[in-house]
């Protein structure tokens, strides 16, 4: 109980402390003071440039963070796999080919955007679901299932580029994810998008506690296991979907964040889902200010700094299990 | 319950179940034995809904089994099942609590009746003391004990046991009888389990169905259809029985 409270006030402050920092580190550098001043006054124009370019870049970078991560979450439980990330078994490479697809061919409808990257998602993972399952779920064949499925939608989509080069879309932000050149409107799709997903995912905290029961046993106590799984595997991709058409794709955050947020708050899903949004928040946030700070004025994507991590950290779960 | 003409076929080219029919009677400690393979555990998954019959009808008071929700059945027939995942950081209190789920709606949920139910089978499975505890602390035999004490939170009339003694030794099978015993005798559970060993079946059960081959060869109490022939019939070996003042029936078996 006392490792839950210290590590959720840790991670908050943590978070703040972060976020501080990423305002005020970069291109324009501000003291801790003069930034804190110039947050409640109008008129100058250092801190008018942070609105417009950093303050929707790190909302995003913050959103995007708890999306993906609580998105592992809710995978891993459907899935009763600890390996599952949206970026790992091709969630969110279906979401990005069919969004980019479909905005390609008819760009009028790119209002309609995270409707489309949310059909991707599902369509991804309904292939994972249905080629991998065999008389229940082996951890393994789901992983290995949901790399080649990751493969292929990567390749039509890079494929898809390289083919329609002159068609009017930046699609190089599809593929890797760079989160520079966010606008408040990106803020406004993610926010509203992501809140609805973090709280639905929140509400389901009691489904996704039932499923570490065998299919068997849980249906035996009157659960819709079928149902359960469905409505929490919906709102999962969902939330990576949304992360997709604003951040990009963003693979191992749904992986590392769940595992070490259950290493310190344990795994009931009430405490677990607000905890690891918290923490998907902080690392990928984090991540994104690193990338624009250490090598500036070059940029690593967040993207990138969280494979040459993720990487091994997948390999070290697989030689765990 | 009733089950009537069952036909069970997972593959469509033999049948597990073949033309079965019986009833359990309410109140009684009812067991199904027969070799490995026989369909004793595929009926005791028709009897508990898990599996759907190929054709038959299984129903309980006069009404089919499809007929009820998920929940509903749920408060009616609790089934413990032999081999259990045991799930990481989970309180055996927690757990035992997932047991009260056909008695939640989304919005109505009575603690207090919740807290009772857990306390009672908390208390009936002895586990009190360890309710705080991770099951993944627990022995075989008290891990056993938690996932009956879970069937038993949803206080439904049957239970169902599933080979429940197969992975305990000695000590822990005839506590875990015992704890059968005293559910059906001052509880008024109705039991039906599936068992390995005869002479446990004999001592422990009402009833007896005795199975091979998906048929039910013999059933009734245990001294009037648990005799040598049957037994050669069934399990092809060579039986004798005694009686003992203190065991009261008991079998040995010779020789195949």
């Amino acid at each position: 109980m006392r490792k839950r409270i210290a590590s959720y006030v840790i991670v908050s402050l943590l978070l703040v402390v972060t976020i501080v920092y990423s305002a005020t580190t970069g291109s324009i550098k501000m003291g801790f003071f003069e930034f804190f001043s110039a947050l409640f006054e109008q008129g100058n124009s250092q801190m008018e440039a942070i609105r417009d370019l950093r303050f929707p870049r790190m909302i995003v970078a913050i959103f995007a963070g708890a999306a993906l991560s609580v998105s592992g979450v809710l995978l891993q439980s459907v899935m009763r796999n600890p390996l599952a990330d949206a970026g790992i078994i091709g969630i969110s490479s279906g979401a990005a080919f069919v969004q980019l697809f479909i905005i390609s061919l008819f760009p009028t409808l790119f209002f309609m955007t995270p409707l489309f990257a949310f059909m991707g998602g599902a369509f991804a993972c309904f292939l994972v679901f249905a080629l991998s399952w065999k008389s229940g779920l082996s951890p393994l064949k789901l992983i290995l299932v949901g790399i080649a499925i990751n493969a292929m939608f990567t390749g039509v989509t890079e494929a898809f580029i390289s083919f329609g080069g002159s068609l009017n879309v930046s699609a190089s932000s599809v593929i890797g994810s760079n989160l520079t050149m966010r606008t408040w409107s990106d803020v406004s799709t993610i926010a509203t998008y992501g809140t609805i997903g973090l709280i639905l995912a929140f509400a389901l905290y009691s489904w996704c506690n039932l499923l570490v029961l065998q299919d068997k046993t849980a249906k035996s106590i009157g659960f819709h296991v079928a149902r359960a799984r469905l409505i929490i595997a919906a709102v999962a991709v969902l939330l990576a979907a949304i992360s997709v058409v604003v951040a990009g794709v963003i693979s191992f955050v749904g992986l590392l964040v769940p595992h070490i947020a259950r290493r310190l708050v344990g795994y009931d899903h009430k405490v677990l889902i607000p905890f690891t949004a918290l923490l998907g928040a902080l690392i990928i946030l984090l991540a994104d200010t690193l990338g624009r700070t250490i090598v500036a004025p070059l940029e690593i994507p967040a993207s990138t700094l969280m494979a040459i991590i993720g990487g091994p950290f997948l390999i070290f779960l697989l030689r765990k299990e | 319950m009733e089950i009537k003409r069952i036909i069970v076929s997972h593959d469509n080219i033999t049948n597990h179940l073949d033309d079965v029919s019986t009833s359990i009677s309410k109140g009684k400690v009812t067991t199904i034995i027969g070799p490995n393979g026989c369909g004793k555990s595929t009926l005791l998954s028709v009897l508990s809904r898990s599996t759907m019959p190929t054709s038959g009808t299984a129903s309980l008071e006069n009404r089919d089994l499809v007929m009820f929700k998920p929940k509903e059945f749920a408060k009616k027939l609790a089934i413990v099942y032999q081999q259990n995942e045991v799930p990481k950081d989970l309180t055996i209190e927690k757990l035992i609590g997932f047991g009260r789920l056909p008695h939640k709606t989304l919005l109505q949920r009575n603690q207090e009746e919740d807290c009772k139910a857990i306390d009672w089978a908390l208390t009936v499975t002895n586990l009190t003391d360890k309710r705080h505890k991770d099951l993944e602390a627990l022995s075989g035999g008290e891990r056993q004990r938690v996932w009956i004490a879970m069937a038993l939170a949803q206080q439904s009339e049957i239970l169902c046991l599933d080979e429940p003694t197969t992975y305990l030794d000695i000590y822990y099978q005839i506590e875990l009888l015992e704890l059968v015993k005293s559910l059906n005798e001052d509880y008024g559970l109705t039991i039906v389990m599936v068992l390995h060993d005869i002479n446990q079946a004999i001592r422990y059960s009402d009833e007896i169905i005795m199975m091979k081959n998906g048929r039910i060869i013999a059933e009734g109490r245990p001294r009037d259809i648990i005799t040598k022939d049957v037994i050669k019939e069934v399990y092809g070996v060579n039986a004798v029985f005694k009686e003992d003042d203190e065991l009261g029936l008991y079998m040995m078996s010779l020789g195949i």
